[in-house]
């Protein structure tokens, strides 16, 4: 028997998309190559009592609709979230903590500078307002280039926000808007700061993940970006109790409730295409399934090029693809901790925030992306730390701890060397930048777990180890995303679709690539 | 008393001499005024050491509007463009690429290195072509307001979007990708011939302080097949008697349509009463009364140093001194007593007549912008160098040359540093990059003149020395250009308009700032 619809890929968004496919009545069947669900929202207990999210360690956070359709927390997920959000330790000793409370963040500022205290507010109500229209504009299909010129005229439209929202935003933050998409993110810091580590903390956001540094341009593009998803500037901290994994848990239990089949440990071989048209797919094992649509949530290449393969597309669009860029520049370490480290800027009864930002001005941050253009990682990297143990006990075994660092920038492509000969010095150079913090890191971890980018790719299926299943750049985003002209979740293959994040707007666990590919899905019944 | 004016130009830099002769040619009794003691901003020849003269600043011209010549009849008033020819880059390793106009002959050359994209060579070139007859029209065009819902703008965006929906698919990539990849990036889509990316890219970062591998430079490599010379496309050339004859040209054709030209008259201030522009007062405190101020000077001096504080609304100050400049280049003028002698290619001949760049290899290019980035000019510079002695022996007495080299990054802002203290080691630095590939030349060096971006400010009137009066980065381009909802020409002081290379389409030997502003002034003039 055909099934209506097949998920590649039992990620996030894969199991969005399947949860509102069943919603709709249809029965996908969702293969997933490992034995777990989640992709790379996952938990694994890496060493005997110490439980960590593997990669992605902060969700979006997902979207607020999303959570509320798939009825997460009936399906056992409960979302931790802490306003003591984020600490910044500086070389100094000192550290610069903002909190979802904005007075509290403005009085902590105001011991770097009085002014900048100042701006503070401003700056947060103006991203919000910004990130509102660009929320709004992650929340549906990118408009498309073809059909009638009024359709493209009413899509244009309607993006620009030149409707209704414009009214709204006024004419000052509409120009905001332009004038802020393709700047680089240290330009924007600056132009509202003065201290270093407020600028660098605002720009990090917008080099997350990305081969970009703060002064390369459209850097600002993604600090808005992730600024839909939570619009204060230094982000969020949105974990699910158990690790990511429990929030993927959570959505498969919905999606099956919804209706969908899930079956893990079937990696998908091959797409089969009949006559431009997707057919069905082919296990590892050999077994043939046949279905009347299929939904990649792989990333575009792995699909496109590697599952389906080229002799099924126009070489134009071929080399398009291959041109898409999908080079990871992130590592992952997670460290099992005898107990908790003793950072230098904690005295005098302050208590550590279990969300660390290291890389204390912009000129660090530009550098750390400067050893990666030359093919070599960070020697001093960003780092984006979590210790999640500190708000769910439940990970570690009582009096220790799991730190979990995203390490940028670790490009995938090494210049001089493989992934297997540096992953070592990685490791270390990790710890001897967390131990100019917190000087006894060394002595306390038990176990660490590095995952490199070629990891990413080899035991997660990201190409290229690329978290966001592909740069999001300018030339990479909206219309663009994957490539333009192929914006809105389909395909040169009939019945093939892609709702990963190599699709708008990709950005995260947000689960908006997954609902959005879900709607357009549906369009096509 | 003195005569009143209807429009008064500050600056006789190339747009202010543009946007003169326009006024005056339909009938505006104008009067351009310009500190220095010559006419032409950037666009100037000095005899900087007896017997030779530099296009001391801006060296080449491509972009200058072919409307303008046309309109203007420059031709007429002594513009004459000879062909600068192909672009050679010497290698440390002793090979070379030399690009020349005659396409059979570059893929020769371009094969050498690789076959593939010697191949592909021929399909860009279609291609950037194709790219520069969609953006031509842009050069020509007001910028619409996007925050002004009038039919008028609306239309200006119909007729974009209309323009790019009917480019084939293929255009349509390569115009986006072209307006957000880095250069190299995008390069990297067509070739894989390190030195033939290097000196492509190297092109689009020109006069901006951002790499290679900064998004948002490739854009500017479009600006190679836009040039027009004599309507041929991607054509380079020196103006006979040095870039200066151009000014001088544009100033003859307003003199001729009654424009009056003042040298040495610094304007000090413009005389703004009821929130009007009215007049200007200048430095020796001589004031002359118009109907219309046009200012050929950058924003910020425009705006902050000429206009009395209180004239103009706070945010709007705010989005000025926000206004990126940045500069990041320098420029090297040499007196030679023969020709360098290339070691990768020795001896005088064809590949010394065009551009000569010190471009060999991306991570070259891109490790001088890190430098620059963390406040230090690059210790190995890219260099952008002509001989235009060459084509127009009339610079130089009898057999000897001069030699102009663009320098870049000599970033504005040095860490712990002034650029008087840096001015002979940024010189040397300069002179140490060429020798290594031209060893003769240290012996061969009669005069030395170092330009600083300090110089670039205090001499020539650029706001930290950036050369198309503010960076040309993507926030500060068409609409955004010099400030959002300011890029037409006008300003929130009413008759008062700013005609100079911050405002679009920017930068460049190209008058369509000065001819647009003129436009726009006309329309006002009408109402």
């Amino acid at each position: 028997m055909a099934h209506d619809l097949i998920i590649i890929g039992a990620g996030h968004n894969g199991l969005v998309t399947a949860f509102y496919l069943a919603k709709a009545g249809l029965r996908p069947l969702v293969l997933e190559r490992r034995h777990v669900v989640g992709g790379a929202a996952i938990t694994d207990e890496f060493h005997p009592g110490f439980k960590c999210s593997t990669l992605a360690h902060n969700a979006g956070p997902v979207a607020a609709g999303i959570l509320g359709d798939m009825q997460l927390e009936r399906h056992g997920l409960k979302v931790i979230s802490h306003d003591g959000a984020l600490m910044a330790p500086l070389a100094d000793g000192r550290a610069l903590r903002l909190f979802a409370d904005t007075e509290r963040s403005a009085r902590e500022i105001a011991a770097f500078s009085k002014k900048d205290a100042e701006r503070y507010p401003e700056f947060e109500r103006t991203l919000s307002r910004l990130a509102a229209v660009i929320a709004r504009v992650a929340a549906q299909a990118p408009p498309s280039l073809d059909g009638s010129s009024w359709h493209a005229f009413r899509d244009g439209w309607a993006l620009l926000g030149l409707g209704r929202e414009v009214r709204h935003l006024g004419k000052r933050d509409l120009y905001r808007l332009l004038r802020w998409t393709p700047m680089a993110v240290a330009d924007l810091a600056s132009e509202w700061f003065e201290s270093e580590p407020l600028r660098a903390l605002v720009a990090a956001r917008g080099i997350f993940g990305a081969f970009l540094g703060p002064r390369s341009a459209g850097s600002a593009a993604l600090l808005l970006l992730r600024a839909a998803a939570d619009p204060r500037p230094a982000g969020s901290l949105w974990i699910p109790e158990g690790g990511m994994g429990s929030l993927t848990q959570a959505m498969a239990r919905a999606a099956q409730e919804a209706g969908a089949e899930i079956r893990t440990g079937a990696e998908v071989r091959h797409i089969v295409v009949q006559d431009g048209r997707a057919r069905g797919v082919v296990l590892a094992g050999g077994e043939e399934i046949a279905a009347r649509r299929i939904v990649s949530s792989a990333d575009p290449q792995r699909t496109l090029l590697g599952l389906v393969g080229p002799a099924e597309l126009q070489p134009q669009f071929i080399s398009r693809l291959q041109h898409y860029r999908c080079r990871g520049v992130m590592a992952k370490l997670n460290l099992a901790l005898a107990g908790l480290p003793s950072f230098r800027a904690i005295q005098n009864g302050s208590t550590l925030s279990p969300r660390l930002h290291i890389g204390p001005d912009i000129n660090y941050l530009e550098r750390a992306l400067d050893d990666a253009k030359y093919g070599r990682f960070s020697r001093e990297p960003y780092l984006d730390v979590l210790i999640p143990s500190l708000l769910d006990p439940s990970l570690a075994p009582p009096g220790r701890h799991v730190m979990s660092v995203c390490v940028q920038f670790a490009p995938y492509q090494l210049r001089g060397g493989n992934w297997q000969q540096q992953r070592d010095a990685l490791g270390r150079t990790v710890l001897d930048t967390l131990a100019c913090y917190a000087p006894n890191i060394r002595d306390l971890v038990l176990e660490m777990q590095l995952i490199t980018p070629l990891d990413m790719e080899e035991t997660y299926g990201l190409t290229g180890g690329h978290i966001f299943h592909g740069e999001l750049s300018l030339d990479q985003v909206l219309t663009m995303r994957p490539l333009l002209g192929w914006a809105r979740y389909r395909t040169p293959i009939a019945g093939l679709y892609l709702c990963g994040s190599g699709t708008h707007p990709g950005n995260g666990l947000t689960g908006l690539s997954g609902r959005n590919a879900a709607r357009e899905i549906l369009k096509d019944r | 008393m003195s005569v009143r004016y209807d429009a008064i130009v500050i600056g006789g830099g190339h747009n202010g001499l543009v946007n003169a002769a326009y006024l005056a040619k339909a009938g505006k009794r104008v009067l351009v005024l310009e500190r220095r003691h010559v006419v032409g901003g950037a666009a100037v020849t000095e005899e900087v050491f007896p017997g030779f003269k530099f296009s001391v600043c801006s060296y080449v011209v491509s972009l200058l509007r072919p409307e303008i010549i046309r309109e203007l009849d420059l031709p007429r008033h002594g513009l004459e463009i000879l062909p600068l020819d192909g672009t050679f880059t010497p290698m440390p390793d002793g090979n070379y690429l030399w690009r020349v106009n005659d396409h059979a002959k570059t893929r020769r050359e371009i094969a050498r290195h690789s076959r593939l994209d010697a191949e592909a060579y021929e399909e860009y070139g279609k291609a950037m072509a194709q790219m520069a007859k969609f953006v031509k029209p842009i050069l020509s065009m007001i910028p619409p307001d996007p925050a002004r819902l009038s039919w008028r703008e609306i239309q200006k965006f119909i007729f974009l979007g209309r323009r790019f929906r009917s480019l084939p698919r293929a255009d349509q990539y390569n115009q986006v990708q072209l307006m957000t990849m880095s250069a190299v990036d995008f390069l990297d889509q067509w070739f894989e011939t390190d030195v033939l990316k290097a000196t492509m890219a190297a092109s689009g970062i020109i006069g901006t302080f951002l790499g290679v591998r900064s998004p948002g430079t490739a854009y500017v490599l479009l600006h190679h097949y836009m040039g027009e010379i004599d309507g041929a496309f991607r054509s380079w050339g020196f103006a006979r008697g040095g870039t200066g004859a151009i000014s001088n040209a544009i100033a003859a054709a307003a003199r001729e349509a009654g424009a009056e030209i003042r040298t040495q008259s610094p304007v000090a201030r413009i005389v703004v009463k009821g929130g009007r522009a009215c007049g200007v007062v200048l430095e020796n405190g001589d004031e002359f009364e118009a109907e219309v101020v046009v200012s050929n000077a950058d924003p910020h001096r425009t705006f902050l140093k000429m206009i009395e504080p209180g004239n103009l609304p706070d945010d709007f100050l705010e989005e000025v001194r926000r206004y990126k400049f940045r500069g990041s280049s320098g420029k090297v003028n040499l007196a030679l007593d023969v020709l360098p002698d290339f070691q990768c290619l020795p001896g005088p001949g064809l590949h010394l007549r065009g551009a000569i760049s010190i471009s060999p290899s991306v991570e070259y290019v891109e490790r001088a912008y890190d430098e620059a980035k963390y406040g230090h000019y690059s210790h190995r510079p890219y260099l952008d160098i002509v001989i235009p002695t060459l084509t127009d022996p009339s610079l130089a007495p009898p057999g000897k040359h001069v030699m102009s080299c663009f320098v870049q990054y000599a970033p504005y802002h040095l860490k712990s540093t002034t650029w008087d203290e840096e001015r002979e080691a940024f010189g040397d630095t300069v002179i140490e990059t060429l020798a290594e590939y031209a060893p003769n030349l240290k012996d061969i060096i009669l005069g030395r003149q170092v330009i600083t971006p300090l110089d670039l400010e205090r001499e020539w009137g650029l706001t930290e020395g950036n050369i198309f009066q503010g960076e040309l980065s993507l926030e500060q381009l068409f609409f955004l250009r010099p400030v959002p909802g300011w890029a037409q020409y006008r300003t929130p002081i009413k008759n008062l308009y700013l005609c100079g290379s911050a405002t679009h389409p920017g930068g460049g030997i190209m008058g369509a700032p000065g001819r647009l502003a003129a436009m726009e002034i006309l329309k006002d003039f009408k109402r």
